[in-house]
């Protein structure tokens, strides 16, 4: 008897799954400075920063990030903790932006309290809290189903002379100039993190970010370089697509020993610590704490510390300051893709003749010229049908195949989920 | 959609379809995909050249080069010819179906080239019959089916190279025809009786199915017992099959009201009689050949 359709044995469907992998590099030139800023975007409820990779207005602008700062209620910024010596705009904002974070990506305790960042993942041995930090959240379009664990990094300018849009003398600056905000650089990477990582987050899996000397010396405390796991400096949360990366950071761990107006992050510190807070080396140079305009470069307006930048600024100024330091970016996304593959088998005496209304010349095969030749074939598509004969899956093929009766073949089909 | 990339490796570019993706969304299992055919809508088989001088090798060449098209997301668009399975390798005819106008005036087309399909009592009365009182051909009843035009089409080895004395062979035998027919304007009536038919199922872009099987629907699938070489009834020149007559009642929202009409159609004269006129066709396709016509229907409204 004739027929179309072949029916598929359990030996022709088979589920797989793969992980497919892309590079995402940002640079960051694209973050501050290609479009002067006409790709931030900044909202009337300031809690967040937009960052596209092109002017937002246009349609073809994709969303990369959102930049996001924010303080612990229990943080030694918080003014409701310490007298802190600096202006304090917005606070609640900054708290509920931590708060938030940290019952997304951190949870709750058993007492129902917001569990804090912990610099190391390990929550029972208590140990250094991050209470203060800069969110980098991902857009699902680059993130896709998660970040991949050991790829991600992240380059921030930490000389102490930051450019300004506003100041062309620094703007202008070469980027071999020692005051360059570029000429001294620390890496954040997820090190051997596919190796390491932590799973007791109700967002998924996260790694810790550790800080390395990318360019320059005398840049962090020991200068460890890249590769080192030395000097944790934040938290990479994978599935969600979020980098928590403290702000001790940006400062010198000789400004937490001298510095009696500038309160470290960490729940450990105190004003008597002459390490451990601050990541940068004491002799960056008084720069990021500096008193000359232009120098110190958080704020384009004021001369501020980060700390002073994040409790007397409202958090847009923050994300302005850690934006326009960033060098680089560059992880690896992963899409989880579930695939069913149908092979679909033509055996000698199947598929041998068409139904195409042009292989015929009245009823007469046309590529036959005697009973005896053997039928001929083309096939250049594939049709995935369910029961009912109703076409679920197409596939084409990117040139005729010829069937006859001496050849036989398999195509495989995979349909991607 | 563009041609694919011919140059390299075969590649397998492969999508679902609106309606996989529909019955995915639905979630109620009928996403199943539990057979597969193998389709040839770009091949021209006029290009086989079996007398090419330089021998057998060079025959395909030309077809082999024919580029292929991206697959289209549109399931009634695909696989409009499919490779059929037929194990004996010695066939030199295949059946094919064709309308069949000359088994009875009510049979025929309309002189304008389609099936007119009359949706309302009073298209019917102002079409159906002539100034003389006689039907007129190609005239369906969308409202009193059972009466007008009725669809049939014969399916057979149309040659005249094997007598239609002989039977044709039971393999090549159509038994059983699926036809596709938008399911906003109509559905399908077994002309026999006047009876509903329901279809199998109907896809994301209304196109209704239905599934006629020989034995099982009676009146609309039927074999064709006629032999006689020289009969005025039939088309099939060579050995018959079967053949498969139907109606088509029309749809409610054309039975009453002119919506769809404006948003699809236009208006027309037939006959000296101002219509409303859509123009549409009925897809009908051997379930067991593979083989598949499209008829032409206009469905009309008197104004």
């Amino acid at each position: 008897m004739a027929t179309t359709f072949k029916t598929f044995s359990a030996n022709d469907v088979i589920s797989t799954k793969t992980l497919l992998h892309e590079a995402v590099p940002i640079t960051g030139a694209i973050v501050s400075g290609t479009y002067s800023d006409l790709n931030i975007k900044n909202f009337s409820h300031g809690m967040f920063q937009s960052i596209y990779d092109y002017p937002f207005l246009s349609s073809s602008a994709n969303h990369l990030f959102d930049v996001t700062a924010g303080y612990s209620p229990s943080s030694k910024l918080s003014s409701s903790t310490t007298s802190v010596p600096f202006p304090v705009v917005a606070q609640s904002k900054k708290f509920n932006i931590y708060n938030q974070m940290a019952q997304v990506l951190m949870g709750f305790d058993h007492l129902g309290q917001v569990q804090r960042f912990d610099e190391d993942g390990d929550l029972l041995a208590g140990g250094n809290k991050i209470d203060s930090a800069v969110f980098v959240n991902f857009s699902r379009l680059l993130v896709k189903d998660e970040i991949k664990k050991g790829s991600f990094s992240l380059t921030l300018g930490v000389s102490p002379y930051a450019p300004h849009n506003d100041d062309t003398s620094l703007a202008a600056l070469s980027s071999g100039d020692t005051r360059h905000v570029f000429n001294k650089r620390i890496k954040l990477a997820d090190t051997n993190a596919q190796n390491d990582f932590r799973v007791n987050s109700p967002a998924g899996e996260y790694g810790i970010l550790y800080a390395s000397v990318d360019h320059g010396t005398n840049v962090l405390t020991g200068d460890p370089a890249a590769g080192s796991t030395t000097v944790r400096a934040g938290l990479i949360y994978y599935q969600a697509g979020i980098a928590v990366i403290t702000s001790s950071l940006l400062l010198r761990a000789e400004d937490h020993s001298t510095n009696t107006a500038g309160p470290g992050i960490h729940s450990g510190y105190t004003r008597a610590d002459t390490l451990g807070s601050g990541l940068l080396h004491k002799d960056l140079g008084a720069a990021l704490t500096a008193s000359t305009r232009g120098v110190g470069g958080f704020n384009s307006t004021r001369p501020e510390s980060f700390h002073q930048l994040l409790t007397g600024s409202n958090i847009t100024a923050s994300c302005d300051g850690f934006r326009s330091r960033i060098h680089n970016i560059a992880f690896n996304n992963t899409t989880e893709l579930n695939s069913t593959v149908y092979f679909c088998r033509a055996n000698h005496n199947e598929f041998n003749y068409s139904a195409n209304p042009t292989y015929l010349t009245g009823s007469k095969i046309r590529v036959k010229q005697q009973s005896t030749d053997q039928p001929v074939s083309f096939v250049t598509t594939v049709g995935l049908y369910s029961a009912d004969n109703e076409l679920m899956g197409v596939a084409k093929l990117s040139e005729p195949l010829r069937k006859d009766p001496t050849n036989e073949m398999t195509l495989r089909v995979r349909l991607d989920y | 959609m563009a041609f694919l990339d011919n140059s390299g490796d075969i590649i397998l570019d492969a999508v679902l379809t609106d309606t996989g993706r529909f019955r995915l969304a639905k979630g109620d299992g009928s996403f199943k995909i539990t057979k597969f055919a193998l389709g040839d809508d770009e091949v021209d088989y006029a290009l086989y050249n079996k007398n090419h001088p330089s021998g057998s090798a060079y025959y395909d060449l030309e077809l082999l080069q024919t580029p292929v098209l991206e697959a289209f997301t549109n399931n009634t668009s695909m696989l409009k010819s499919k490779l059929v399975s037929i194990p004996r390798t010695n066939l030199l005819y295949l059946p094919v179906m064709k309308l069949n106008e000359i088994y009875s005036t009510n049979n025929s087309r309309h002189t304008s080239g389609a099936y007119l399909l009359a949706v309302n009592k009073d298209t019917e009365e102002a079409l159906g019959i002539d100034a003389s009182n006689n039907a007129v051909s190609g005239i369906m009843y969308g409202e009193n089916v059972g009466a007008g035009t009725t669809i049939r089409v014969d399916q057979g080895l149309d040659t005249t190279e094997i007598s239609p004395a002989f039977t044709i062979d039971a393999d090549l035998v159509e038994t059983q025809y699926i036809v596709e027919v938008d399911n906003r304007f109509g559905s399908i009536v077994n002309s026999t009786n006047g009876s509903i038919t329901s279809p199998s199922f109907i896809d994301d872009d209304n196109i209704a199915t239905y599934f006629f099987s020989l034995g099982t629907d009676i009146g609309i699938v039927s074999e064709n017992t006629e032999r006689d070489a020289a009969a005025s009834t039939q088309t099939i020149l060579g050995p018959r099959g079967t053949f498969i007559e139907f109606q088509i009642q029309s749809s409610l929202d054309l039975n009453t009201g002119t919506y769809l009409f404006t948003e699809l159609g236009s208006t027309t004269t037939v006959n000296s009689t101002s219509v409303y006129y859509i123009d549409t066709t009925v897809r009908l396709t051997g379930a067991t050949t593979g083989y598949r016509i499209d008829i032409p229907v206009r469905f009309v409204r008197k104004v």
